[in-house]
C-alpha cells in the first residue's frame, strides 16, 4: 500500500490570535511619530498657512494698513482693478524678461562650468567650485551697495574698463540688464554646485560603457551625460522661474526702487509697491493671491515634467 | 578575430601596486577567466585592456596592433560590466542600437541588427522597455546584447553574472559557454567565483595582491596548483594544507608532523625540509593504516556529499565524500592517501615542490612564477 506523505500541518479552522496591547499602551506606541511632528506643523501653520488665509481675506476688503481705520468689504473690487491697470501686464512682462536673462546664469553657465571641471583633480575642482560660489555668500544688500560703486556713471570701474558712459541703473533698459546681470552673478555659484553634485552622482559606469561602445567624448555628452542630468535641469529651471523675482528683490529695492520709469518693476516689486508704499494693502493681497495661483500652476507643471524626465538609475 | 597580447602591465596608484607587471597571451577563440579574491587587480587589468584605465608600464597588443595608447572607442572590445551600465534613459532597443548608433550606421541597418540580437537573446518582446523595467536577467541579456551587436573583437565581461541569483547564475554560465562556443570569439572574463571559472575558460589566469600565480586550464589549476594560494582558492572546501617537514626514513621520503606521517612514495636519502603538505579533502579516506590522526570536530551535509570538519595535530582538515560519511562529532580517525594525489609547497615561498627523479639536476625544484624570468632553486639536497 502506498502512503502520501502529508504536508506539514496548518491550522486553518482555529484562527490564531496573539495577545493584544491594552489601548493606553497602544496609543502611547503610536504617539512618538506625531509628537515629533507637532513642532514643525504647528509653526508651518502659524507662519505659512494662517498668512495665507489672512492675505486671501485681506485681498477682498479695502484697508490702508491704519490700525485705526476699518477694514472695508469690497469684492471682487481689488482683483477687476488690479485687472484693469496696465502696471501689471508690464511687471509681468519684466518678470518674464529676468526669468529668461538669468536662465544662463543658472543653466548654461552651471552646465559648461561642470562638465569642463569635471576633468579638474579633486583638490582644484574644489578650489575653483568655492571661488565660483564665494558671491552666494555675500548678503545681497552689501553686495548691491558695492556694485552701485561699481556701475557709478562718474568714475565707476565698470564704465571705465569698457570706456562707455552709460548710467546703468538710471537709464531704462540698462537699469533691467545691470539687475539681471548683478543677480546672476548672485547665483550662479549655487547653480553651479547643483549641477557639480548632479554629475558627480552619475555613475560613471556609463560613460565608460558609451567610450567602448565607440561614441566620441560629444556624442557621450549629448546622448548620455545630458539627458542624465535633465532631472537637475528641471529643478533650476523651477528655482529660477519661481524665485527670480524674489532674487532681484534686495537689488532693486536697494539700487533702483523699480526706477527708472518703472523699467525695473516685476510682479513681486509691484505687489511690495501696492502694500507698503501705496498703503493699498487690499490690492497687495489680490496680486500676492493672483501670483500664488499662478506660480503654483507653473511650479505644478514643472514639477509634473521632472518626474517625467527622472530616470531611477539603479 | 583578435589575439590579445599583454606586456608586463602595471598599475599602481600612488605607493599601491594594484597590477604588478602581468603578461598573458590571449590566443584568438579562448575564454580566459581572470580569478582571484576581491582586491587582487583582475577588475583594475580588464579596464587596462579595455583602455578604461591608464598603464603605469607594460604594453597590450591587439593582433599585431600596439593598443596601449588608443582611446576605448578606437579598441574594438566590447565590454559587460558588472553594473551593465544600461543607459537608463534610452529604451532596451536603443541601448542594444547604441554602439551602431556612435559609429553612424544608418537606421534601417541598425533596427535590422537590434532585431537579430534581440532573437538570439529571446529580447524581441522587451525591446520598448526601459532597464528599470527589467530584472536582473533580462538586464543582464541587454547588456550582452549591446556587446555582440557589433562582432567586436574581443569581449570583456566584468563580473557579469555576480548580480544574478544562485539558479539564474548556472542558466546563465551555460548559455555564455554555447554563446562563446558559436561565435568563436575572443573572451576575456573576470569572476571571484572559482565555479565560473573552472565551469566556462578554456584557460584561467589566478591573480594574487596584482600578480600572476598561475596560468592554465581549470583542469591544471585544480590538479597542480602552483602555489600555496592557489590551492587554498580552488576548490569547496579547498584544500587541506599542513605544516610538515620532508624527512627520509629506511630510504623513502616521508612528510612528517605532530598526527602525520605521509609516505611520500618516492624512495631518497635528502636532508629534512619544512614545506607545507597539501590534500585535497575528496582525497582523504579513512585507511588501515593511518597516516593522519585526525578528530572529527563537525560534519555538514551537502545532500549529495558529507563533509567532515577534523583537526589533525594543530592544522583543520577537511574531507568530502559520498554521504554517508559514517562519521560523527568526537570520532577518532585514522586516514589516508594515495602518493599520487599528495601536494607540496615550499614553506616559505608557497611554491609548487615537484619531484625530478634525475639526482643529477634538482631533485625537488619549486616551480617557477609565470613571467618570473629566473626560476627559484629550491632543492632539497
Amino acid at each position: 500500500m502506498f502512503v502520501e506523505v502529508a504536508a506539514p500541518p496548518r491550522p486553518m479552522d482555529k484562527a490564531i490570535k496573539a495577545a493584544r496591547p491594552s489601548l493606553p499602551r497602544a496609543i502611547r506606541r503610536a504617539a512618538p511619530p506625531y509628537l515629533y511632528l507637532a513642532p514643525a506643523l504647528i509653526l508651518l501653520g502659524i507662519w505659512v498657512y494662517r498668512p495665507l488665509a489672512q492675505t486671501a481675506q485681506l485681498s477682498f476688503y479695502s484697508w490702508n494698513l491704519l490700525p485705526t481705520t476699518p477694514m472695508e468689504p469690497v469684492g471682487l473690487d481689488n482683483y477687476r482693478r488690479m485687472m484693469d491697470s496696465p502696471e501689471l501686464g508690464d511687471a509681468l512682462w519684466r518678470t518674464l524678461e529676468v526669468i529668461l536673462g538669468l536662465l544662463p546664469f543658472s543653466i548654461v553657465i552651471p552646465v559648461v562650468v561642470g562638465l569642463l571641471t569635471r576633468r579638474l583633480g579633486g583638490r582644484s575642482r574644489a578650489v575653483y567650485q568655492a571661488l565660483v560660489f564665494s558671491p552666494m555668500l555675500v548678503a545681497p544688500v552689501a553686495g548691491a551697495a558695492v556694485w552701485g560703486w561699481l556701475l557709478d556713471p562718474r568714475g565707476g570701474v565698470v564704465d571705465r574698463a569698457t570706456g562707455t558712459s552709460v548710467n546703468w541703473l538710471q537709464e531704462s533698459g540698462y537699469a533691467q540688464v545691470a539687475i539681471i546681470m548683478i543677480t546672476g552673478w548672485h547665483v550662479l555659484g549655487f547653480a553651479v554646485l547643483v549641477v557639480a553634485a548632479a554629475l558627480s552622482g552619475i555613475n560613471g559606469d556609463y560613460a565608460d560603457a558609451a567610450a567602448l561602445d565607440g561614441a566620441s567624448r560629444g556624442q557621450i555628452t549629448r546622448w548620455i551625460t545630458l539627458p542624465l542630468l535633465s532631472p537637475t535641469l528641471v529643478f533650476l529651471t523651477l528655482m529660477t522661474v519661481l524665485l527670480s523675482a524674489q532674487w532681484t528683490f534686495p537689488l532693486i529695492d536697494s539700487l533702483t526702487q523699480g526706477g527708472p520709469a518703472d523699467s525695473t518693476t516685476n510682479v513681486y516689486y509691484l505687489l511690495w509697491d501696492y502694500g507698503f508704499r501705496s498703503y493699498d494693502a487690499g490690492m497687495g493681497a489680490a496680486a500676492g493671491m493672483l501670483l500664488f495661483v499662478g506660480f503654483g500652476l507653473v511650479a505644478a507643471a514643472l514639477v509634473w515634467l521632472s518626474e517625467r524626465l527622472a530616470f531611477h538609475d539603479n | 578575430m583578435s589575439r590579445l597580447g599583454i606586456e608586463g602591465v602595471t598599475k599602481s596608484f600612488g605607493r599601491t601596486v594594484a597590477v604588478d607587471g602581468v603578461s598573458l597571451d590571449v590566443g584568438h577563440g579562448e575564454f580566459l577567466v581572470l580569478l582571484g579574491p576581491s582586491g587582487c587587480g583582475k577588475s583594475t587589468l580588464l579596464r587596462m585592456i579595455a583602455g578604461l584605465t591608464p598603464l603605469s608600464a607594460g604594453r597590450i597588443r591587439l593582433d599585431d596592433t600596439d593598443i596601449t595608447h588608443t582611446p576605448p572607442r578606437d579598441r574594438d572590445l566590447a565590454m559587460v560590466f558588472q553594473s551593465y551600465a544600461l543607459y537608463p534613459h534610452l529604451s532596451v532597443a536603443r541601448n542594444i542600437g547604441f554602439p551602431l548608433r556612435a559609429r553612424r550606421r544608418t537606421r534601417p541597418e541598425i533596427r535590422g541588427r537590434v532585431a537579430e540580437v534581440a532573437e538570439v537573446l529571446d529580447l524581441g518582446e522587451l525591446l520598448e522597455r526601459r532597464p528599470r523595467e527589467l530584472s536582473g536577467g533580462q538586464r543582464q541579456r541587454v547588456a550582452l546584447g549591446r556587446a555582440l551587436v557589433r562582432d567586436p573583437g574581443a569581449f570583456l565581461m566584468d563580473e557579469p553574472l555576480s548580480n544574478l541569483d544562485a539558479k539564474l547564475r548556472s542558466s546563465t554560465r551555460a548559455e555564455l559557454t554555447g554563446l562563446h562556443r558559436r561565435l568563436g570569439s575572443t573572451f576575456v572574463y573576470v569572476t571571484h567565483d572559482q565555479v565560473e571559472a573552472m565551469t566556462m575558460a578554456t584557460r584561467i589566469a589566478l591573480l594574487n595582491a596584482g600578480r600572476l600565480e598561475q596560468v592554465g586550464t581549470p583542469a591544471e589549476v585544480y590538479d597542480e596548483p602552483a602555489s600555496v594560494f592557489v590551492a587554498g582558492f580552488l576548490g569547496s572546501p579547498p584544500m587541506n594544507l599542513m605544516d610538515a617537514r620532508i624527512v627520509s626514513r629506511n630510504g623513502e621520503l616521508r612528510a612528517v608532523a605532530q598526527d602525520i606521517d605521509v609516505p611520500l612514495g618516492i624512495a631518497g636519502e635528502l636532508p629534512p625540509r619544512d614545506v607545507v603538505l597539501g590534500v585535497r579533502p575528496e582525497h582523504l579516506a579513512p585507511a588501515a593504516t593511518p597516516m593522519l590522526r585526525a578528530q572529527v570536530r563537525m560534519v555538514e551535509n551537502l545532500g549529495s556529499d558529507e563533509v567532515a570538519h577534523c583537526t589533525v595535530g594543530s592544522a583543520a582538515v577537511s574531507l568530502r565524500g559520498p554521504r554517508p560519511l559514517g562519521m560523527s562529532t568526537g570520532d577518532a580517525l585514522g586516514l589516508g592517501v594515495a602518493p599520487h594525489h599528495i601536494h607540496l609547497f615550499d614553506r616559505a615561498g608557497g611554491r609548487r615542490l615537484t619531484w625530478s627523479p634525475d639526482p643529477a639536476s634538482e631533485p625537488f625544484a619549486a616551480s617557477p612564477e609565470p613571467n618570473s624570468p629566473y626560476k627559484p632553486a629550491h632543492t632539497l639536497r
